[in-house]
């Protein structure tokens, strides 16, 4: 099978700060990754990495994405190629509806004019996947939502948006049961229709209960300390990441 | 709804003794050649500063006053004695100034300061300094601290003065910085070399003692690459029914790295018109910190300007201006980026009472070369009573695209709840309004020494006191 | 013509801030008197797409509720002067869309009665060499009377704008509130953007505040809008837009939304 994503040898950091260290990782076509780690790990910082965030420049290294080098694209041109990432902590942007927001986000990613009509239908399907009211369409993005209502506008444009990689960032953190649930509907809903490929970035999950895992990868102080397929993300739930620790890294 | 009380004032005696002067040594009051001559001959002035004075008083005499600000009725500068001949020499020890000079001084509390937490005095008294001294270890790291007159003189420091004096505040600036550049006498001059770190403060303290005279006095100071210092400023003066003029001028040149924290606590007596000038330019990564509280005198016009010249420089002001009976204070900042990557941090309060005007003046500005600048401003007033007044005039200009301006004021009063609170604790309402006040103006207590973070909650309490009728 | 002092700073500042005044060569004030009798309501329109020099004096009396929409899109100079008087329980709102050349604006409210209310919402979208002054005085007498004020807008290539608003608190507002805020988008390094939020008080029950932001988009927000595909560019056009948009919405009146859509050559929708 092709690799969708391919991290080589990467190191990223702020200025004057090396946070990510020698990552190496691939993801093939229609996989799903966790990325496990403690606080402060580096797992949203490769997250956002490789969406291309202006906060952490890449110093060594390379991200390949279907074939292409995108270490130097700007965030927008890697959406455009096919990859989303839903933001732990989603930016309030006043003055734009969600529904305006999204029409703009998708015709920038296929390229094509939407109908109003058509959209709104295709809103309305995916809001009902997700037991959202119809009336935050046409509310603020994301301004004045609860943090549950923010997860849940993040995969409504997980699914509008069909990417081929979908990087959710702590998704289901601080959402209770019934809310996951609905949450691991709308995810499984994007595998099935898009033949999606997941990266999940948690650090102890109930959804990792509701999807199928091909790969677990452990990070620790901006390293990847060890990987294996899904049942490692059950070993490390169950057992904690206390053995992963690299003593050198403590001393 | 609730009656409100009005405040009155109570004297503040600790600032109010004084000693009578003798006349002799008065100069003539007025602004006139003749006068201007006599300063310098009195001074031993060097001949640059001859020429340079007669030229300020020319400029003085066709500046026009601003057309903005309090009104400064009252004060007839003509009437004003620019200069008085002092006691005595400037002395570098407590026991060769004359008693009433440092009777006055250890009532302020400054030689006690000075052997617990400072790294060097200057004391002026009237129009010259009378005192002055660095410790040691400080003189031997190469900090120099004297009165401007002995470093103007001084084969080592007279070229850096020439070329430093007035070039930040140039006396077309206006109407007083011309005055100030005609009479000017005393003050300090303060040089820190490249990578001398000063960990404990050094004090000036103005003692305008003489009635219906002015108060003069420059300050400059030039800290060289990777320096940091801080330099703390008091003044006051005894009330009397006659106006008095403080117009002083503070020159800072901030180098490259360096860091300058500048602390004021102004308490003129109420009867003093204080139309000071103050400024800073600060080079490449260097920052100056302004602590300004400003208490006394009848009419303020203050606004300490920064001028961010190099990358990366910054500012920051925190200033308290309380206006009380008879009192209007008219206070602020102004900030100019002019270099990419600048940041400045403004914080005020501002609070009016019995009658006081407070006004708190700004601008900010951030000129084509600054992107990447950063700017905050927030300014908050507290209206004690009915027949006070508070006004809030900033302006905001912007001459880039790249940068971020936030700028937030509020005003409003002490609520009734937080009053009713305390009192519920036992606190009688005096006590408890007095305490919300100081609450109030921990923005610049915390930011001061522990003695002058207490001189100023005295300030305060005084101010507070006798609120309640 | 003669030249003139427009749009006075109620209290002027440093000279060399350049705001106390703007200078025009006018002619003489058009007048117009308007007046919404006692608990009326009435919905004004006035739509500016020519040179003038005007002047509106609106009375909103007692218990009435005025919506006065002012559309400034006009090619050359456009000298503008609203003088608004609200009587007890008076509602004024006013919604002001600047496009135009060259436009000096005066507001003065006066909050006269108690209880009178005052909102304004305010949007501009500036290029080339467009220039806008604004001058909002918002003048509180009554009791209990309220100001609310809103400004966003957006300054490209070389345009230059001033907004002077205050707030002033006269003796006798007992239990008055005021307040403004300003969104300044700036997208060319040539723009001239000056703001001046001046709160005047001389009452002691009263609340105000002001608050002011100008610059660029926040990074993190670009960030977010670039993750779901927009460029730099549309997120830019994007937000300016909906600065307009929020404005031109609350218009209600659709004549007045089509005849701004198509001078600004945009879509009409719904």
């Amino acid at each position: 099978m092709a690799e969708l994503l391919e991290i080589r040898s990467l190191n990223a950091g702020i200025e004057g700060k090396e946070l990510l260290h020698d990552i190496s990782l691939s993801v093939s076509q229609g996989e799903t990754h966790v990325l496990m780690g403690q606080n402060g790990a580096g797992k949203s910082t490769l997250g956002s990495t490789i969406m291309g965030s202006p906060e952490y420049k890449v110093t060594k290294g390379s991200i390949i994405f279907d074939g292409e080098d995108i270490t130097l694209d700007s965030p927008d041109k890697r959406a455009v190629k096919g990859i989303f990432m839903s933001f732990q902590n989603p930016v309030e942007i006043p003055g734009i509806t969600l529904s305006e927001f999204l029409r703009n986000a998708l015709e920038h990613i296929t390229g094509e004019k939407i109908k109003l009509w058509d959209f709104k239908k295709k809103l309305n399907s995916a809001m009902e996947i997700l037991d959202m009211d119809r009336s935050y369409a046409d509310r603020e993005l994301n301004t004045g939502f609860s943090g549950g209502e923010k997860k849940k506008a993040e995969i409504l444009q997980l699914l509008m948006l069909r990417p081929r990689l979908a990087i959710l960032d702590e998704t289901d953190s601080g959402l209770d049961v019934d809310a996951v649930k609905t949450v691991s509907r709308g995810i499984e809903e994007y595998r099935k229709n898009s033949s999606g490929t997941l990266i999940i970035i948690t650090h102890n999950s109930r959804i990792l209960d509701e999807v199928h895992l091909d790969k677990t990868h452990i990070l620790m102080n901006g390293r990847i300390v060890k990987e294996g397929d899904g049942s490692l993300a059950a070993h490390v739930l169950e057992n904690g990441f206390e053995k992963y620790i690299n003593k050198d890294d403590i001393a | 709804m609730k009656e409100k009380t009005q405040l009155n004032d109570i004297d503040r005696s600790i600032y109010d003794f004084r000693y009578d002067e003798d006349k002799e040594d008065f100069l003539d009051s007025g602004i006139t050649p003749d006068i201007i001559k006599e300063i310098s001959q009195e001074k031993n002035d060097p001949q640059w500063m001859r020429e340079f004075r007669l030229s300020s008083l020319e400029i003085y005499k066709k500046t026009p006053m601003v057309k903005w600000g309090p009104s400064i009725d009252g004060l007839d500068v003509n009437n004003i004695v620019t200069y008085i001949r002092p006691k005595s020499r400037m002395n570098t020890e407590w026991d060769n100034v004359p008693d009433n000079i440092k009777e006055t001084f250890e009532k302020l509390g400054i030689p006690k300061a000075e052997r617990e937490s400072l790294a060097g005095v200057g004391a002026q008294y009237d129009s010259e300094l009378v005192y002055h001294n660095v410790r040691k270890e400080v003189a031997q790291s190469g900090v120099v601290y004297t009165d401007l007159e002995s470093a103007m003189h001084d084969p080592l420091y007279a070229d850096i003065i020439r070329s430093h004096f007035m070039k930040l505040v140039p006396p077309t600036d206006h109407k007083f910085a011309a005055l100030h550049g005609a009479v000017w006498s005393g003050g300090s001059f303060v040089y820190v070399p490249k990578g001398v770190h000063l960990d404990i403060p050094l004090q000036s303290y103005f003692r305008l003692n003489a009635k219906g005279a002015g108060q003069f006095e420059h300050t400059l100071i030039i800290l060289e690459e990777d320096s940091s210092l801080h330099f703390i400023e008091g003044c006051s003066a005894p009330k009397y029914y006659e106006a008095g003029l403080h117009a002083g001028c503070v020159e800072l040149f901030v180098g490259k790295n360096a860091k300058l924290r500048y602390s004021t606590i102004e308490n003129w007596s109420k009867n003093m018109f204080n139309l000071n000038t103050k400024r800073a330019i600060v080079e490449e990564n260097g920052r100056i910190e302004w602590v300004s509280g400003s208490f006394g005198s009848h009419v303020s016009y203050l606004y300490p300007m920064s001028i961010l010249n190099g990358r990366k420089a910054s500012a920051e002001f925190t200033g308290i201006t309380f206006a009380g009976e008879g009192q209007n204070l008219d206070t602020g900042a102004k900030i100019v980026h002019n270099a990419p990557e600048t940041s400045s941090y403004m914080n005020t309060k501002s609070i009016s009472k019995s009658g006081g005007i407070s006004t708190f003046r700004s601008a900010v500005t951030i000129n084509e070369k600054a992107e990447g600048s950063r700017s905050s401003v927030s300014c908050e007033s507290l209206m004690l009573d009915r027949i006070s007044r508070s006004d809030t005039i900033p302006v905001i200009d912007v001459k880039t695209d790249k940068c971020d301006v936030g700028h937030e004021a509020k005003i409003g009063r002490i609520s009734d709840e937080a009053v009713f609170y305390l009192m519920s604790r036992g606190l009688d309402e005096e006590n408890a309004k007095a305490m919300i006040v100081r609450g109030f103006a921990d923005n610049v207590s915390k930011e001061l020494p522990l003695e002058y973070a207490v001189e100023m909650n005295n300030l305060i309490g005084l101010e507070m006191h006798g609120s309640i009728g | 013509m003669e030249k003139v002092k427009l749009n006075k700073l109620p209290v002027p500042t440093f000279g060399r801030s350049g705001v106390n005044y703007t200078e025009r060569e006018i002619n003489s004030f058009e007048a117009e008197n308007l007046t919404v009798e006692n608990n009326d309501s009435k919905k004004l329109i006035q739509y500016i797409d020519t040179t003038r020099t005007f002047e509106t004096r609106l009375t909103v009396g007692s218990g009435a509720k005025a919506r006065l929409v002012q559309i400034f899109h006009n090619s050359g100079q456009t000298v503008s002067r609203l003088d608004a008087v609200l009587e007890d329980n008076a509602k004024l709102e006013l919604i002001q869309l600047y496009l135009g050349d060259d436009t000096v604006s005066e507001i003065n409210t006066r909050l006269k009665g108690e209880n009178s209310e005052f909102s304004a919402d305010i949007a501009y979208s500036l290029d080339k060499n467009d220039t806008l002054d604004i001058n909002m005085i918002a003048e509180h007498y009554g009791r209990k009377s309220s100001s609310q004020i809103n400004v966003s807008g957006v300054l490209n290539d070389s345009a230059a704008k001033t907004f002077k608003g205050t707030i002033d608190f006269k003796h006798g507002a007992v239990g008055a509130k005021g307040s403004e805020q300003e969104e300044a988008l700036l997208l060319s390094e040539k723009v001239h953007n000056r703001t001046v939020p001046v709160i005047l008080c001389a009452e002691e029950d009263v609340q105000g505040s002001h608050g002011a932001n100008i610059g660029r988009i926040d990074e993190k927000l670009i960030f977010y809008m670039q993750s779901r595909g927009m460029s730099e560019e549309s997120i830019y056009r994007l937000l300016a837009r909906s600065k307009l948009e929020r404005i031109i919405r609350s218009i209600e009146d659709d004549d007045t939304e089509k005849r701004i859509y198509n001078t600004l050559e945009w879509e009409y929708e719904q």
